[in-house]
């Protein structure tokens, strides 16, 4: 242990590989360096939220079950479904992610992960023009303006202004003072009370978002006059400001939150957004603006490179005959026309996720599942199988926010020999087999 | 006892201004800032004492730097843990662990067990101090003395600088 200290972190998809653990005794750490999010992973392992053996709904109620049985019947709802569908994977590693494609491969199934409701849509939209993007090491070393743009910073993920706005790279030593913050908002968020004299804060109306990059469109291409009551609600001065720092700056880098994925009245605002940094990356010859895709998830972006390189295609993959098949469906329409018969969840809260009226159909319907606390699912699933803490009870692969791959560390062992979510996988699709081979 | 540091702006105010340079000194703020050193004592400045139109900034100058009836007050840095998520701003942004600990300078959490300059230390989801004497406002002079990044840039104002 005090030779290889330093652990990455799974609390969130920044991955901070810089945590040290440090062993008191048996089963007491000390942790340093992480936020509380990644305090709370780690405090997961012994609370009472935890799920440490297999549950079965009988009568209404879930009742503790062996291992043996809650397989056995895990199978038999599978055997027994035509059209399941699988989704969740973003908390998890990335060789369960691919466990879980040949899983669908194998039932005919429809899978999705998280993505497909969060920064999947920035994927989407670059399809056709494309997306520039950077690395966290090149933002701490070379950007000199930050943008983060519908995504609040200090709340969502605790560590990263530390790393990027704060930190001393080797292109910035001065740090703070020659970095400089825009925050463009629809409210007055947590990150505000980080700004200093020379930053900029831009309050958007809500979904107006869309006006002010059309008007920074046409002022980068035609240099047309700005109207002088300003643009969804934000001062002319501001904006002058703003398309200053835009054009003038060496290397700009605009965080997209989860405000900006929305679609709002008059379109798309990440296509125009995208746009507008292609236009501003071919006349500007000093610098260039890139964009980073901000997902809560630790391994969201995981999922996209598995389904990519496995199967081709990253997000509503539907399997018939053991072959991809084309779809305009996606899990919200597909849950919403009622076009399944069983839902396989994998390490995420899917009933607090979605909108009500979808979660209503969603328990109308079996749920299996697999995670290691007890969320808003876990009161209405009909199978819940436990597993391991990836990264902390159990190894893999994960990928940053940035699409870099970070290896997670196993730090020590699940307590009830609770299988990871891997092993567990397996062993469900090695049952099938042999229930396949039996009955042939 | 620790003396608490001032702007040597707030003391040039009480000064006469005049730049008539009996005290040897080439001007009244180089005088000022002398006075913040502590190398140069008030009645040097023969104009305060003499005249007595400066007599209310002399009184205000001598409770400035002696303090009232001469106690002495004492610096503290006030953490509420219940405000604070580590997030780590402060011990990235503090001048005196980015001159010591190297693996700040890249945004990462310093060595474990810490430098002994280090200031702040995140521990369990908690901020802790480790120890004020290398603490810019004690440690260093003139305009340094003034610092206060790590309160600034608190995104939970969780950190309070005092004086008691």
């Amino acid at each position: 242990m005090n030779e290889d200290k330093r652990v990455p972190c799974s609390g969130c998809s920044l991955l901070c590989d810089d945590i040290i653990v440090i062993e008191k005794d048996k089963s007491n750490y000390d942790i340093i360096g992480a936020c509380l999010k990644g305090i709370q992973k780690f405090e997961q392992r012994n609370s009472k939220n935890r799920i440490l053996s297999p549950y079965i709904r009988q009568n209404n109620e879930l009742v503790k079950v062996e291992w043996d049985e809650a397989i056995k019947k895990t199978i038999k709802l599978i055997k027994g479904s035509l059209n399941p569908i699988l989704y969740g994977f973003s908390t998890t590693s990335c060789e369960t992610q691919l466990k879980a494609i040949k899983l669908a491969q194998k039932i005919n199934g429809f899978i999705d992960s998280n993505s497909t409701i969060c920064q999947g849509k920035v994927l989407n939209s670059a399809k056709k023009k494309g997306i520039t993007t950077i690395t966290l090491t090149e933002i701490i070393n070379k950007s000199d303006v930050i943008i983060l743009w519908g995504f609040n910073a200090v709340e969502s993920i605790p560590r990263l202004l530390s790393k990027v706005l704060f930190s001393r790279g080797k292109f910035r030593l001065t740090g703070r003072e020659i970095k400089t913050l825009i925050i463009i908002d629809t409210y007055k968020n947590a990150s505000f009370k980080v700004l200093g004299t020379k930053d900029l804060a831009l309050i958007v109306e809500p979904d107006k978002d869309i006006d002010l990059i059309k008007i920074l469109k046409k002022i980068c291409k035609n240099n047309i006059k700005l109207p002088n009551e300003g643009t969804a609600g934000i001062d002319k001065e501001d904006i002058k400001r703003f398309i200053t720092y835009l054009l003038n700056s060496e290397n700009i880098v605009i965080f997209i939150g989860q405000g900006l994925l929305k679609i709002q009245k008059d379109g798309n605002p990440l296509e125009k957004l995208l746009d507008l940094i292609d236009i501003i990356n071919n006349k500007n010859k000093n610098g260039r603006i890139s964009t980073v895709m901000m997902g809560g998830h630790y391994n969201m972006a995981g999922f996209e490179h598995i389904a990519l390189s496995y199967i081709g295609k990253n997000q509503n993959i539907q399997f018939q005959n053991r072959k991809l098949i084309q779809t305009k469906m996606n899990i919200i329409s597909k849950i919403k026309e009622r076009d399944f018969d069983l839902s396989i969840i994998v390490g995420t809260d899917a009933i607090s996720h979605f909108p009500s009226e979808i979660s209503k159909i969603l328990t109308s319907r079996p749920i299996i599942l697999i995670d290691n606390r007890k969320s808003g699912t876990y009161f209405v699933a009909d199978i819940v199988l436990p597993t391991a803490i990836t990264g902390i009870e159990s190894e893999g692969l994960a990928f940053r926010f940035d699409h870099v791959p970070i290896k997670l560390k196993k730090i020590m062992n699940p307590p009830n020999d609770i299988p990871n979510d891997e092993e567990l996988l397996d062993k469900i699709i090695s049952k099938l087999d042999k229930n396949n081979v039996n009955s042939d | 006892m620790i003396i608490p540091p001032k702007n040597f702006m707030e003391l040039y105010k009480f000064l006469p201004q005049t730049n008539c340079k009996k005290c040897g000194k080439p001007s009244c703020m180089a005088f000022a800032l002398e006075l913040l050193k502590g190398t140069v004592k008030i009645e040097e400045c023969t104009p305060l004492i003499e005249e007595s139109k400066y007599k209310t900034g002399y009184n205000k100058l001598k409770e400035l730097l002696e303090g009232e009836e001469g106690i002495k007050k004492e610096l503290k840095i006030n953490i509420d843990n219940e405000k604070c998520d580590a997030c780590g701003i402060c011990i990235i942004a503090c001048p005196v662990n980015a001159r010591y600990c190297y693996s700040i300078l890249s945004g990462k959490t310093p060595d474990y067990p810490p430098d002994k300059h280090q200031l702040f230390l995140i521990k369990q989801g908690k901020c802790e101090l480790l120890n004020l004497e290398h603490c810019r406002r004690l440690a260093t002079e003139g305009r340094e003395r003034e610092c206060r990044i790590c309160e600034t840039y608190c995104p939970r104002e969780a950190i309070k600088i005092e004086y008691n």
